[in-house]
């Protein structure tokens, strides 16, 4: 088995048992696509799992015959596993997609650390192309609902790549302690206060703030620029200080007032560091600004210190980072509302 | 980020039972440096306990000193009329480090915890005693610039980050910490270890020993911070350094002296300390006081700039505590301890 040479684009796949029992041979007829998953969880993807039940419900609803992720043609796999041996990917995560005749239409491994781009999802659909189907006439029909069936297949499989898969390189080095975190990595309720409004969410607790706002919430407001911590982009109030969203574990930002770029103008009337902005130019592609001005506002609410000084505002601003650098206008801004 | 069971405790007590039964439990506060840490797969316990919720947020006189609470926001001691005024180093050297929302997370106890800058040991591709005990050392042979100049060893040569932990070693801080077996103090200079060949451990805290407070003995003299870095703010020392003083008339009487940047541990300099006591302050004198201090500096291949770079930086630190030259800005705020002045210029209106 393992001399056998490792399938391409084009050819036939090798008949394998899936881990359900299921043998590729009976899935003929349809699309199959093999998702292979690594088990790195990432929070700042976990909002995808919403999109591919999301996906899966609408398409499903719209009373197509599109696989069903649930079934059989849907296949989560280990990619540590003998399958992803045959298939050559082992050790990554790997989309592989096998047309109705069983034939290898694409297959693609998605580096550590990156997505799937819309440019691989793009290739996939020209791997199926009607004009490049193998068949034609009666079948050209069921051919084109593969196709729209595979634009489901294939954005939901690109969430599924994201997403814990069923093995792990590390697993073996874990510890007991470790193992059992794991497999008890249960989701907690939170339960937080946001521009003065109560939300209730269940949340993984790795889910940091910036995450529980922009996906779970989506209050978007707030930027995620390095999710280190180093640029400022996703400052927010907690309890009226200026602190970083991907930082703080959502679980903990729990009985903290907190205040995001959403909740500074109130209603249609700008909160006056917002106008001042608009005012001194004070942001050239605006990505930075949300976290600029919570630090600037904090900053003004901070009677402890004398802005009125230039010097004192740009030390006091320079955990926010703007790649546009408008900061002597950001620094006007703040002097004008401070001057006020 | 490696899955994990989250806990709050609702007490010290619980708290330290709690991480103490698991090995892989850790504690939580302001979570700014372990939470990256986590989210770069460095550090991955299974069990996070958060103390962020315990009741050690005061500050309080205490002896004749200061009792700083765990809790206590880098932020908040930072801008403390007793710290700034009687403890001057401790105020200059926190709000020369990271930034206001940074400050504002981070807690007193977490500061002197965090985890060296070395970029070997946050890269999981290469080899790091410290992230992985027997991995070996990337940085010995690579790009060693940040790196110590004292006390390291063949498996690490990794500086520890925290500048308040350069003025605490210097002020003679002592750590009340509550562990397994009961509570304990730890005098600061104590608190962290060097690398030996168990780099891995930053601290002699006990797994499950946690910090309840930093005690600030009585000091009626007057100490500063003084930080270079490659950037005017938000930036990690490449050395950094915090004096002292105490005088008898026109004589020192007593004068400590803690490097920042260039060992595993605040490097504490009783040689120097020894040659100023009992002397007249003058700049002659301190730069004798800073070449005996860095004779012993053992350079690796990228970083012997960090020994002119001390040796001037530990004489003016003397001569501005000492008053024979001036502070560069208003004393215990980040203008008096940035050399090169700080973000956006060059020199600081008084």
């Amino acid at each position: 088995m393992n001399q056998a040479p490792i399938p391409q684009a084009g050819d036939l796949a090798p008949d394998c048992v899936l881990p359900n029992g299921t043998r590729l041979l009976d899935l003929r007829g349809r699309p199959v696509i093999l998702a292979f998953a690594s088990d790195t969880w990432d929070p700042t993807l976990a909002h995808q799992s919403a999109l591919f039940a999301r996906l899966s419900a609408d398409f499903g609803s719209a009373g197509a015959a599109f696989v069903d992720i649930a079934s059989d043609e849907w296949q989560a796999l280990d990619c540590r596993g003998a399958l992803a041996e045959r298939f050559g990917v082992a050790g990554q995560r790997a989309l592989i997609l096998l047309d109705e005749h069983g034939v290898v239409r694409w297959r693609t491994v998605v580096a550590p650390g990156q997505e799937l781009r819309s440019g691989q999802v793009l290739a996939a659909l020209e791997a199926l192309n009607p004009a490049t189907a193998p068949a034609a006439g009666p079948e050209a029909v069921a051919f084109q609902l593969s196709r729209r069936t595979f634009v489901t297949a294939t954005l939901a499989a690109a969430a599924l790549l994201l997403l814990p898969g069923c093995g792990s390189s590390e697993s073996d080095q874990d510890s007991a302690d470790e193992q059992a975190a794991a497999t008890a990595s249960d989701t907690v309720a939170v339960a937080l206060t946001i521009n003065g409004q109560a939300h209730r969410l269940t949340l993984d607790p790795r889910v940091a703030l910036l995450d529980a706002l922009r996906e779970n919430l989506h209050l978007t407001g707030t930027k995620k620029g390095c999710d280190h911590g180093q640029c400022g982009a996703c400052t927010v109030h907690l309890d009226g200080q200026s602190a970083l969203a991907c930082l703080t574990l959502a679980v903990m930002a729990q009985g903290k007032e907190i205040t995001t770029i959403e909740g500074l103008a109130k209603g249609e009337e700008l909160h006056p560091l917002q106008a001042a902005f608009l005012m001194h130019d004070a942001f050239q592609c605006g990505y930075c600004t949300p976290g600029q001005l919570m630090a600037a506002t904090a900053l003004l609410q901070d009677k402890t210190m004398d802005t009125g000084s230039g010097v004192e505002i740009r030390e006091a601003m320079s955990g926010n980072l703007c790649r546009c650098a408008a900061y002597p206008n950001i620094i006007a801004a703040i002097q004008d509302v401070q001057r006020a | 980020m490696h899955p994990f069971q989250y806990q709050r405790a609702d007490t010290a007590d619980q708290a330290v039972a709690t991480v103490t039964k698991t090995a892989t439990a850790t504690f939580i506060a302001g979570g700014t440096s372990h939470v990256d840490l986590m989210k770069e797969g460095v550090h991955r316990p299974s069990v996070l306990v958060d103390v962020s919720g315990l009741p050690l947020k005061q500050i309080t006189q205490h002896e004749g000193g200061l009792r700083i609470g765990a809790n206590v926001s880098n932020s908040a001691a930072a801008i403390s009329a007793d710290v700034r005024q009687r403890y001057t180093a401790v105020s200059e050297a926190l709000l020369a480090g990271a930034s206001v929302q940074i400050r504002n997370m981070a807690s007193m106890a977490g500061n002197p915890l965090q985890r060296t800058r070395c970029p070997y040991f946050r890269d999981l591709t290469q080899a790091c005693n410290k992230r992985e005990p027997g991995s070996g050392c990337a940085a010995l042979g690579g790009y060693n610039h940040v790196h110590a100049l004292f006390g390291a060893s063949d498996a690490c040569v990794a500086t520890h980050p925290s500048d308040l932990a350069v003025a605490l070693s210097a002020l003679d801080a002592r750590v009340q910490t509550l562990g397994p077996r009961g509570p304990r103090a730890i005098a600061f200079p104590e608190l962290h270890r060097l690398p030996g060949d168990t780099p891995h451990l930053d601290t002699v805290l006990e797994h499950g020993e946690l910090i309840t407070s930093l005690d600030l003995p009585p000091f009626t003299g007057r100490s500063h911070y003084l930080k270079v870095r490659e950037r005017a703010s938000y930036a990690y020392a490449l050395v950094s350094c915090a004096v002292a003083l105490e005088m008898d008339g026109p004589k020192i009487r007593r004068v400590r002296v803690a490097l920042g940047g260039v060992a595993h541990k605040p490097w504490r300099l009783p040689k120097a300390e020894a040659m100023l006591a009992g002397q007249l302050p003058s700049e002659k004198l301190f730069r004798a006081a800073a070449t005996a201090a860095f004779a012993d500096a053992k350079p690796l291949e990228h970083n012997a700039y960090k020994i002119p770079m001390g040796r001037n930086l530990l004489v003016r630190a003397l001569l501005e505590t000492s008053g024979l030259q001036a502070l560069q800005g208003p004393a215990g705020t980040a203008f008096a301890a940035s050399v090169g002045g700080v973000a956006g210029q060059l020199a600081v209106p008084r």
